[in-house]
């Protein structure tokens, strides 16, 4: 595609893997990442869940070709086309994609899932994916991934604001687990593929919550767990909204965890807080899981995730930190035009964010635009972040 | 306004605008600075850049530790100190639709 002349992006670090290789690959621009975990003298290199997202890649393009030092520390890149779930083509079952995460994975599956589901809408044919295996952990973890509930009520309905039909886009979970196991399923039908994403304007007020929805869940421990953690939530949320409805899921314990004779990984519990406003596309989440070593209280949890639930809130703007990436990320993908987000201050001003700014100017992409909302108000924190699209789009639906 | 003019006032977009794009900040160096948080920093990194290999080689370390999150990490201590004040909660209503002020405990 380049011709030959194959200029790397050069980056450094482990930080924000997923993401970089997802716009390397969007962006069809070679890379090559090195001092990877370096100086990290008991597990330099890649780690386990980045190996397993270089595969995950693997599977849904084609011609991705990657070389790894032997050290692990170094990788150079060359992303392929987006070709989906193409029958024959890493697809084995019929048409949906199998990847098995091996144990050992300490992240969660959305991890995965964040980041395969923005390439999916530019994929050639639809993007079928089925993950399981002994490292697949549905529910949010320790290291920071929220919960396959959270992922599917808060940040796939913002596709839609780009002209992706959520509707069309299936998550299905066919096992829960807790972390400290895995050996979930989840299965992601993404049928949606489009052109180039909307333009998106997202720069007036962010509303007012109006409603709070959420899943409490509990794998292999006694559903008793759920009413409690959805009490002590209630007793912090209630108060603020009238409308609050936290859905309760038991499930028995994964089969065929990593040790299946004395099978207790994957079991835990946690709870999922999903805050919708009155202006379309904006929402708040909040994800809070048992650790897996245990001795927490569900009372507790339930009140931290409340907790956590009316800081993210207050943090305002119009996209909350787990989905400012995701929503970046497809602005910046989108057609030539300015788009525009609002976005409170803690979320803009975060590590994450800026790098993400970074890593989108390394990779050919326009730099944002910063704006202060209404600078003489000294309560008013948010800013208005333009991001110009770069029009890459859909190199397969070009054809058509 | 005179007296805060000597002092560089932090959370200025102009300002992140210019820092967010420097190549030779990394990305906490540049939350850390367009936060103002820096002065004090600096004044402990040039005492720590005396001090031997050793420390650096720690701190680098813990660099390596930190992982992409998608949660944001929270002391959860601090923020029920901070969600239990009724005046937090009393700010944060303007942010919920149809909060009746009036049937509140106080």
């Amino acid at each position: 595609m380049s011709g030959g002349t194959t200029e790397f992006v050069r980056l450094t670090g482990h930080r924000a893997f997923a993401q970089r290789l997802v716009l390397a690959t969007l962006t069809g621009r070679p890379v090559h990442i090195s001092k990877i975990r370096s100086s990290s003298p008991t597990n330099p290199g890649l780690a386990s869940h980045e190996i397993s997202f270089l595969r995950l890649l693997e599977a849904v393009t084609n011609g991705t070709s990657l070389q790894i030092s032997y050290s692990g520390t170094t990788i150079t890149y060359h992303p392929g086309l987006i070709t989906g779930s193409v029958a024959g083509l890493g697809a084995s079952a019929g048409d949906i994609i199998e990847h098995t995460v091996p144990a050992g994975c300490a992240r969660g599956v959305t991890y995965f899932l964040i980041h395969l589901a923005l390439l999916a809408p530019f994929a050639k044919a639809h993007m079928n994916v089925r993950m399981s295996g002994p490292g697949v952990i549905t529910s949010a973890t320790d290291a920071g991934d929220i919960s396959i509930d959270s992922f599917r009520t808060a940040i796939l309905p913002l596709y839609g604001l780009f002209g992706i039909l959520p509707a069309r886009i299936e998550l299905r979970v066919l096992q829960r687990s807790c972390s400290g196991g895995g050996g979930g399923a989840v299965e992601m039908r993404f049928a949606s593929q489009i052109r180039l994403p909307k333009t998106l304007h997202l720069n007036r007020t962010p509303g007012r919550v109006r409603r709070i929805r959420g899943v409490a869940y509990s794998t292999g421990v006694p559903a008793s767990n759920n009413s409690r953690m959805i009490y002590s939530a209630r007793e912090v949320l209630n108060p603020l909204v009238s409308d609050i409805n936290i859905a309760a899921q038991y499930d028995k314990a994964p089969r065929g965890g990593p040790d299946s004779k004395n099978n207790k990984g994957g079991i835990g519990f946690g709870l999922c807080l999903v805050a919708e406003t009155n202006s379309e596309g904006v929402i708040y989440s909040a994800d809070l899981t048992s650790p897996s070593s245990g001795g927490v209280v569900p009372e507790d949890m339930g009140k931290k995730c409340a907790y956590q639930l009316l800081e993210i809130i207050s943090q305002g703007g119009c996209t909350s930190w787990a989905a400012s990436s995701t929503v970046l990320t497809l602005m910046a993908m989108g057609s030539e035009d300015v788009g525009r987000l609002r976005m409170g201050r803690d979320v803009l001003g975060s590590e994450e964010v800026i790098g993400l700014a970074k890593d989108l100017k390394s990779f050919g992409c326009s730099s944002w635009g910063l704006r202060q909302i209404d600078q003489s108000d000294e309560n008013m924190t948010d800013y208005v972040v333009s991001v110009k699209g770069s029009g890459v789009g859909n190199v397969g639906r070009k054809i058509s | 306004a005179k007296q805060l003019h000597g002092r560089k006032r932090p959370f200025r977009a102009q300002d992140l605008a210019r820092l967010m794009y420097d190549t030779s900040l990394a990305p906490i160096q540049v939350v850390q600075k367009w936060r103002g948080e820096d002065n004090e920093g600096q004044a402990e990194n040039i005492e720590e850049d005396s001090d031997d290999e050793f420390f650096k080689k720690a701190k680098r370390e813990d660099d390596d530790l930190t992982e992409d999150r998608t949660v944001p990490l929270f002391n959860y201590e601090a923020l029920e100190e901070k969600w239990s004040d009724l005046d937090a909660i009393k700010d944060l209503k303007t942010r919920f639709a149809n909060v009746h002020l009036g049937d509140d405990e106080e």
